[in-house]
């Protein structure tokens, strides 16, 4: 989350706070749900939080988030001072949660760049009408009240300016054709008329006024600005007019770092990595000094310049925030190093018969070490633990079970198992669909647990856990499980399955038609489940990012949903091959033997099925250039080679025409325009440019079961 | 100032001949090739590059206007063929075959034709929504969205969204 | 109402002007120098500024310096707290330390460029100046 905000800049310390302090709290009040009443360590920090808040909102003159924070530091106020006994404990989490949403939903807004406009009136009166309650309460135990909560009011305001994030930068180019005159001129009311609404600007050359021979220059290289303003390309555009002379103008976003740079040298933008842990925190950061901010004299063409040239301090801070362009950027090049390394490495220069390349392959071991130590410092940049998103979940099982009247605890393992960013954005939405899902068909009313003899409090346990490159994400519940023969009959009658009877499915298979588009009917739905937002999108956003979505279930026990989420940098030992003209892939881990045999080691089904015998065992047998119509030449048994292939226990074989060699491989997705087909799962670039195409083995069996 | 200024260059304009309006310097161009007897036109906003024909590394079991994937840079990117795509009878790569690189919206694809030509400049108002193709057809006339006359010649003017887009109705998903 | 607006930037100060006349009598600086002598003046003249606009960066005199100066120019004179005149700086600088380091020199409101008028209005408002 740190990322996120450019801690500092006021608005966005606040925001950041803000959220911290709400987080924290909500956490808080979460653990002590259960309890009678808040202890003293609670009842102070809930305190602190919202005094926090409504100083600081205050300020920022957000007065509905400064009335609710107030309203609730009151009741915590008294809370503290005068100790009252028998609390509606309950109701006051309400309260507190109340209070904590309708204010994350209001720095929402602000974080959007809407108003905060919030109705505040209701929940200020419920929480009125509770402290009154608290009030009597605390007299009729016959203690005094304390001295009313002192409160003073603002006298200091920060206003944030509008759109702050929204300046744009761009840098324009103007070209004159070339028998324009006076192009300095000219460049000129482009540059007056850019005034009327540019923030900031900069030109090049920069003496148009004041030297004729601009002109000249213009002509020749085209004169260029670089424009901070808040307006769009078009308005830019229309500024710039098209006084005729105008060959063409070019506009083009930049960045704030370009617009700084300006056209002129200011030396090498400083980014300071420090990573040893110093703990110097913001405070230590340089104050900003009367006098830092004295303008030098203005001169044409040049934006405003400070008279002191401020260095900028040295972070030395143990985090950086880095942009996640560039991140991007250094995940794309770690994998052309990965595919530029084999080029070298296999480089048909190097093929020539008699030469000692010792010393080669010493030094290309080291080269190769480092590389992969280079993909797991890179990689795990991006990694950020699941914990806040698994914290989310607490609130919705919270939530939800309460809602529905459900006792229901939520265990969490793992939460600390890190994951690249990218997925945690996508799997946010389906594990909160899935949570619901068990917590509201899933889990059984307390009665109906009882009367099948197991806990009243159901248990819903969310699991982490890395595996074979993958991310595993869990939800498992203790609950009714699911039914087959009721999902078989829904699906029939929805018209999805056709006629196939019900034999023809495996447990797995049919626990699958859930997320079959069109499968919910109206029974399924719930105010919290809801329909068509169903397991179906679900599916598909894990699919977005490469996964699966397993179920398995017991009936009357549980079920269990298992997202399976491959890393995304996947770099991995993959066999080459090749079968007739094309080149194929597979991950090196899949594959247990290769052997050569002999015709009679064949066994062919009437259906056309094929299987081959080995040391007494029999596995499916596809031969890949029929499997893909791939033509071209058919390679005969013996003078091909066999690969046994095994993925979770099952094992399957492949026919191939020759073994290339074994090296890593970046994988890359199939562009999406291309749609999905069976037994391939990626692509990657060879060493000699050529694109070779991965197999995916669990695709190759079910498609080998299917048939 | 600012008037002396513009009285300055409008003395300078009247010495000029009136040109295109200095609009968004890309509109109403269109990168134009040919494809059997047809010459077609893509606005140019949507190219990113053109080269000549490379390796395809075909894809099993895809549409038969996909022809594969080529590596641009590292880049993998799906390539079709715009002939097979029009439902005619693909031609032979040759040396001046080449593939036309488009960005529409966040998909990058290549087109196979058989020779690039001009680029060329139409003004919008030139641009005859095509009457007498059958829009619901489903070959070529689906992609095209307007004629324009330049020279002697009429070429058809495709709609990249289209082109990459559209799905066969009649083919299953 | 009276007005003392101390911008260095001409768009800025168009703009400033334009809004703030409706309101009072608004009399113009181009840099910090200017601005604490016109305070200055006006005080000596028995008829102090009620509002000063500062923008942060200009020359001579940044927007710190001038508050400072003004602030203790007021404390000289046993002008204190809520009595001083009402500072707003203006500035694009918008990180946290510039307007804790404006709010301990004694600024009243720290409003970001662009400027939210809306805001500008209600502030104007809630200070009792309009």
């Amino acid at each position: 989350m740190a990322e996120d905000f450019n801690t500092d800049s006021m608005l966005d310390m606040f925001l950041y706070e803000s959220e911290q302090l709400l987080g924290d709290l909500q956490n808080t009040v979460l653990e002590k749900k259960d309890e009678d009443c808040f202890d003293e360590t609670s009842i102070n920090e809930i305190f602190r939080v919202m005094h926090t808040i409504k100083g600081s909102s205050g300020i920022m003159m957000y007065e509905n988030i400064t009335k609710v924070s107030h309203k609730l530091e009151d009741v915590f106020y008294y809370l503290r001072e005068s100790h009252p006994d028998n609390v509606p404990h309950l109701e006051l989490v309400d309260h507190v949660l109340d209070v904590a949403d309708f204010i994350t939903g209001e720095l929402d807004k602000i974080k959007e760049g809407e108003a905060p406009d919030g109705d505040e009136t209701k929940i200020v009166a419920d929480i009125d009408k509770f402290l009154k309650r608290l009030k009597s309460g605390i007299e009729e135990q016959g203690e005094e009240l304390p001295p009313e909560n002192t409160y003073v009011a603002p006298s200091q305001f920060y206003i944030p300016p509008t759109g702050t994030e929204s300046s744009k930068y761009f840098k324009a180019s103007i070209y004159y054709r070339s028998d324009t005159e006076m192009c300095n001129i000219r460049a000129y009311t482009a540059v007056y008329s850019l005034k009327e609404i540019a923030e900031d600007m900069e030109y090049m050359p920069d003496d148009i006024i004041t030297n004729e021979d601009s002109g000249a220059v213009i002509l020749e290289d085209g004169f260029h600005m670089l424009i901070k303003c808040q307006c769009s390309r078009e308005d830019v555009l229309n500024a710039i007019g098209d006084t005729s002379g105008m060959d063409r103008v070019e506009i083009n976003d930049c960045t704030k770092q370009e617009f700084e740079m300006g056209f002129h040298d200011h030396g090498p933008e400083q980014i300071v990595i420090e990573l040893e842990d110093k703990k110097e925190d913001k405070e230590k950061k340089k104050e900003p000094t009367p006098g830092d901010y004295v303008i030098k004299g203005k001169e044409t063409g040049k934006g405003k310049k400070l008279a002191k040239s401020q260095p900028k301090p040295s972070h030395k801070q143990s985090y950086i925030s880095v942009n996640v362009e560039k991140m991007d950027a250094l995940m794309d090049m770690i994998g052309e190093l990965v595919i530029s390394e084999a080029v070298v490495l296999q480089n048909p220069d190097l093929k020539v018969p008699g030469l000692d390349l010792t010393n080669f392959q010493k030094a290309a071991g080291q080269l190769s070490k480092i590389t992969t130590e280079l993909q797991d410092v890179i990689m795990s940049m991006r990694m950020m633990p699941l914990t806040n998103t698994f914290q989310k979940m607490n609130r919705i099982v919270f939530d939800v079970s309460r809602k529905l009247g459900k006792d229901i605890e939520l265990e969490v393992i793992g939460e600390n198992t890190e994951v690249d960013k990218n997925i945690i954005e996508h799997i946010s939405d389906p594990l909160m669909h899935l949570i619901r899902n068990s917590v509201d068909h899933g889990i059984e009313d307390k009665e109906d647990r009882i009367a099948a003899g197991k806990n009243p409090r159901g248990k819903i346990t969310l699991e982490a856990k890395n595996e074979g490159g993958k991310v595993y994400i869990i939800v498992r519940d203790d609950g009714k499980g699911l039914n087959k023969e009721v999902l078989y009959n829904k699906a029939r009658s929805n018209g999805l399955i056709g006629n196939r009877p019900m034999s023809d499915f495996t447990d797995r298979e049919i626990y699958q038609f859930i997320t079959y588009a069109g499968f919910s009917t109206k029974e399924q739905v719930t105010e919290y489940s809801g329909r068509g937002v169903g397991m179906d999108v679900v599916v598909k956003n894990i699919q977005a990012i490469g996964g699966k979505l397993e179920i398995d279930s017991m009936e009357g026990a549980g079920s269990e949903m298992t997202m399976k989420i491959p890393l995304t940098l996947a770099i991995i030992n993959g066999i080459v091959m090749q079968v007739a003209s094309s080149t194929f892939v597979i991950e090196t881990n899949a594959v247990k033997e290769f052997v050569r045999i002999s015709k009679e080691m064949i066994v062919r089904e009437p259906n056309g099925e094929e299987y081959v015998m080995l040391r007494g065992e029999c596995y499916p047998f596809i031969r890949l250039n029929e499997f893909y119509h791939l033509s071209d030449t058919v390679t005969d048994i013996e003078d091909g080679i066999v690969v046994l292939l095994e993925h979770e226990n099952k094992y399957i074989s492949v026919f191939i025409d020759q073994l290339i060699a074994e090296q890593e491989i970046v994988v890359k997705p199939i562009p999406s325009y291309v749609k999905r087909v069976r037994g391939i799962s990626g692509c990657t670039q060879l060493g000699d440019g050529s694109i070779a195409l991965i197999l995916d083995i669990a695709g190759l069996i079910i498609g080998q079961e299917r048939s | 100032m600012a008037e002396e200024l513009m009285d300055v260059l409008n003395e300078v304009d009247e010495l000029d001949e009136l040109d295109e309006l200095g609009e968004d310097t890309q509109k109403g161009k269109f990168m134009t090739f040919r494809i059997g007897e047809e010459c077609y036109g893509i606005a140019i906003n949507y190219v990113s590059e053109i080269i000549s024909a490379q390796t395809i590394t075909p894809v099993p079991e895809v549409e038969d206007y996909i022809k594969g994937l080529i590596n641009i840079r590292g880049k993998i990117i799906p390539v079709i063929d715009v002939k097979v795509r029009f439902k005619q009878e693909p031609f032979e790569y040759m040396d001046r075959t080449c593939i036309i690189v488009i960005d529409v919206k966040s998909t990058t694809v290549g087109l196979v034709v058989e020779q690039i030509a001009d680029v060329i400049t139409v003004d919008e108002k030139s641009i005859i929504p095509p009457p007498s193709l059958n829009q619901n057809s489903y070959g070529r006339d689906r992609y095209v969205f307007g004629l324009v006359r330049v020279a002697d010649e009429v070429k058809l003017l495709l709609d990249p969204e289209k082109l990459i887009r559209d799905e066969d109705p009649t083919m299953p998903e | 109402m009276k007005i003392l607006l101390a911008e260095d930037d001409f768009a800025s100060r168009k703009f400033m002007t334009n809004y703030l006349e409706k309101y009072g009598e608004c009399d113009i600086t181009v840099d910090g120098e200017e601005a604490v002598d016109a305070f200055m003046m006006a005080l000596e003249d028995g008829e102090p500024y009620d509002l000063i606009c500062l923008d942060v960066m200009m020359p001579v005199l940044d927007g710190y310096q001038a508050l400072k100066a003004i602030r203790d120019i007021e404390k000289e004179r046993g002008i204190q707290g809520s009595d001083g005149v009402k500072i707003i700086m203006t500035t694009a600088l918008n990180e946290e330390r510039n307007v804790k380091k404006a709010f301990e020199m004694g600024c009243t409101v720290y409003s970001g460029k662009p400027i939210d008028l809306e805001k500008f209005e209600k502030i104007l408002k809630k200070l009792g100046l309009i």
